[in-house]
């Protein structure tokens, strides 16, 4: 049935193609439709694509790479003017993007970087943020507003890693650290050593208690998502601490960070803009179909989400 | 070895055992665990991990400490409980931790109140709107009876369908995480009632286990139920033949680790204020080490909700006190393993001079 429908709509596509030039048809290859994050990029990008006049036609890989591959070689069968991909697994995009450069279709990966990223050529693009920007983003708000509350003479924090293994984790500390080590942010420092809370709530939460145990004074804690943020939040609410007193930074904008930070519990938080990167996505394909050049790297920002603008955030990702 | 580490399972009175019950080993290691930190704690921290030394508060222990050192184990310190006696009984439950993730999804949705503690509305609950407010029973009835059924399950498959336990819990861990998943298709449960939020406010989740744990004492201590779970860890053919109903019994003790991996995962929900699917990941091997520690014996027979309570502190003194003492999470993994292993190898050794003055 899915199938049938796929066919029609492809059919009708390109019938709609020959007669208006200018309508162009884009492949999107998802790697999983039932993903909130990647849902919303995708209608970010189909939304985008219909308000230029042209057309989306979606597949779902169900997260099975050797079904993606097929997908955009029908992509390539059907003649579609350019396909983007949300693909299953990074490292193996490789046989995707040949195929595409073979057939002449400009190829955009969005969110997920194939991995080597040189096997993009000229007709070829990655759209997504740059995870460099979240945790600088995120530690120099802090850093800000621990200056404005007076407390630039020196402020004492701890650090809150994710799983260790994970790439985002690594590079989230140490952009966090890179920040404290700023002329402007260097009055921030770590009363212990960062320690993990393996991305998890509880194991914040815990973690938080056995600090306060020590009975050192701190002013700010950095986590390296809003779960962990949201479990220091519970901690110290629960020890009766006065959340006025502590900055507290998390990253990814959920929807509790958002209930929390709008309650005056949580101060900073980072959005990962996924219709943007829909957008962006589009947009690429458009120029490398018209010519023009497009960097091999396109990074939509991560946004900044603080008290004063919260209220746009809320149920955005 | 194996006939070294089988016990009398309780069926017959050991004079040896009880002059000097096995426990007294786990408490010796937790003392002298807890020594070292004070020690070196004021060695390189300048500071004292048990007593107080700050002079705004007038108590002579750091209670703060004392208390998270328990609260930081009791959540898992439940399934411990439940672990305790499958691997008593000879058997292994690798699911537990994805029970307390299913388990916590079923209890979480009916949950769900109309407002959050800022007094937002909920406006998309799991349900729908008619399932908001409910009394709090609902979501603990639910979520004891779905951690009861996956135990059921377990105990049916390995009694009537004479599969391995550790086959057959290592596909119910497989099934429940793909339930938790399933329930909400990953997304976290939030809007959690004031009430609900109450079982895992403060200490209460201590008093949960504290309270869980004196009735698997009494129940494997004093009743046929505990004396039959020891005799079939010891030596299942011999327990049948003198008439024990092995396979009732199996299902039994499998429902009960299900039951208690579901209480754990309401009371980790309440105090995380939210269900989440990838609740108790690895929660079954943090019990299952809870259970050797404590002296617990992987080959069946031997094993004590004493000890296991004192290696469920064990763990809570060595999280806190590699805390205390400022150093990486990483080293703490390590001891982790290290103390596990060496509990083992203590124990054998133990087993091997009793065997000998034997």
């Amino acid at each position: 049935m899915k199938k049938t429908l796929l066919a029609a709509s492809l059919a009708s596509a390109l019938f709609a193609q020959a007669h208006a030039a200018e309508t162009l048809t884009f492949g999107y290859a998802a790697y999983l439709f039932d993903d909130k994050f990647s849902t919303i990029l995708r209608n970010g990008a189909e939304a985008y694509a219909e308000s230029l006049g042209h057309e989306m036609i979606q597949v779902d890989a169900n997260n099975d790479q050797g079904r993606q591959i097929d997908q955009v070689k029908n992509f390539i069968a059907n003649g579609v003017d350019a396909v983007i991909i949300q693909s299953v697994d990074s490292s193996a995009a490789q046989p995707m993007t040949k195929a595409l450069a073979d057939a002449g279709i400009p190829a955009i990966y969005v969110n997920r970087k194939p991995i080597p990223i040189q096997q993009l050529g000229s007709m070829a693009a990655y759209v997504a943020s740059n995870e460099i920007e979240s945790g600088t983003l995120q530690t120099f708000a802090m850093c800000n507003q621990l200056r404005a509350e007076g407390k630039a003479g020196g402020a004492r924090g701890y650090l809150l890693m994710g799983q260790l293994t994970s790439e985002a984790a690594i590079q989230r500390t140490a952009d966090a650290e890179q920040v404290m080590g700023l002329d402007m942010c260097n009055f921030m420092t770590l009363v212990a050593p960062k320690t993990t809370g393996q991305w998890q709530r509880t194991k914040a939460q815990d973690i938080m208690t056995n600090w306060l145990s020590t009975g050192e004074p701190f002013d700010f804690v950095i986590a390296n998502n809003d779960e962990m943020a949201m479990g220091v939040v519970q901690a110290l609410k629960s020890a009766g601490i006065d959340m006025d007193t502590v900055v507290i930074g998390g990253v990814d904008a959920t929807d509790d960070a958002i209930a929390a930070m709008k309650g005056g519990d949580l101060d900073v938080t980072v959005f990962q803009n996924a219709a943007a990167q829909g957008e962006g996505a589009i947009n690429a394909a458009i120029k490398l179909l018209n010519g023009e050049k497009v960097d091999r790297e396109v990074y939509v920002p991560f946004e900044l989400v603080v008290p004063s603008n919260v209220d746009q955030y809320a149920n955005r990702n | 070895m194996a006939g070294l580490a089988h016990g009398l399972g309780g069926l017959k009175y050991d004079p040896k055992k009880r002059h000097r019950p096995p426990e007294l080993n786990v408490f010796v290691a937790l003392v002298i665990i807890v020594l070292l930190f004070e020690v070196l704690g004021r060695l390189f921290v300048g500071d004292s991990f048990l007593f107080n030394t700050r002079e705004s508060i007038d108590t002579l222990f750091n209670e703060a400490r004392l208390r998270i050192i328990i609260l930081q184990v009791a959540i898992i310190g439940i399934i411990a409980l439940g672990v305790t006696q499958v691997i008593i009984s000879g058997g292994i439950d690798l699911s537990s931790g994805s029970i307390v993730g299913a388990a916590a999804m079923v209890g979480t949705m009916f949950a769900q109140s109309s407002m959050n503690e800022y007094g937002m509305e909920n406006t998309d609950p799991v349900l729908g709107m008619a399932f908001l407010d409910l009394p709090i029973i609902i979501a603990i009835v639910a979520a004891l009876a779905a951690g009861l059924l996956a135990g059921v399950i377990n105990g049916l498959l390995i009694a009537y369908g004479k599969i391995p336990p550790f086959i057959v819990t290592l596909g119910m861990m497989l099934f429940a995480r793909g339930v938790a998943n399933w329930t909400t298709k990953g997304k976290p449960i939030s809007y959690l009632q004031e009430d609900y939020a109450a079982i895992g406010a403060g200490m209460t989740p201590v008093f949960i286990f504290l309270g869980a744990a004196v009735v698997m004492h009494l129940l494997l201590k004093y009743t046929r139920y505990g004396k039959h779970t020891y005799a079939i860890g010891s030596n299942e053919q011999a327990a049948r033949m003198s008439g024990i109903d092995v396979d009732r019994l199996k299902i039994l003790i499998y429902a009960i680790a299900g039951f208690l991996s579901a209480l754990a995962a309401i009371v980790l929900s309440a105090k995380a204020l939210t269900g989440q699917s990838g609740m108790g990941v690895m929660y079954e091997l943090d019990a299952i080490a809870m259970a050797v520690i404590g002296g617990t014996s992987l080959a069946g027979g031997r094993g004590s909700v004493l000890g296991t309570c004192l290696g469920a502190l064990i763990f809570g003194v060595i999280i806190s006190g590699f805390t205390f003492m400022r150093l990486d999470a990483f080293y703490q993994e390590m001891a982790k393993g290290s103390i596990i292993v060496a509990a083992v190898l203590l124990d054998q050794w133990r087993a091997r001079q009793q065997a000998a003055r034997n």
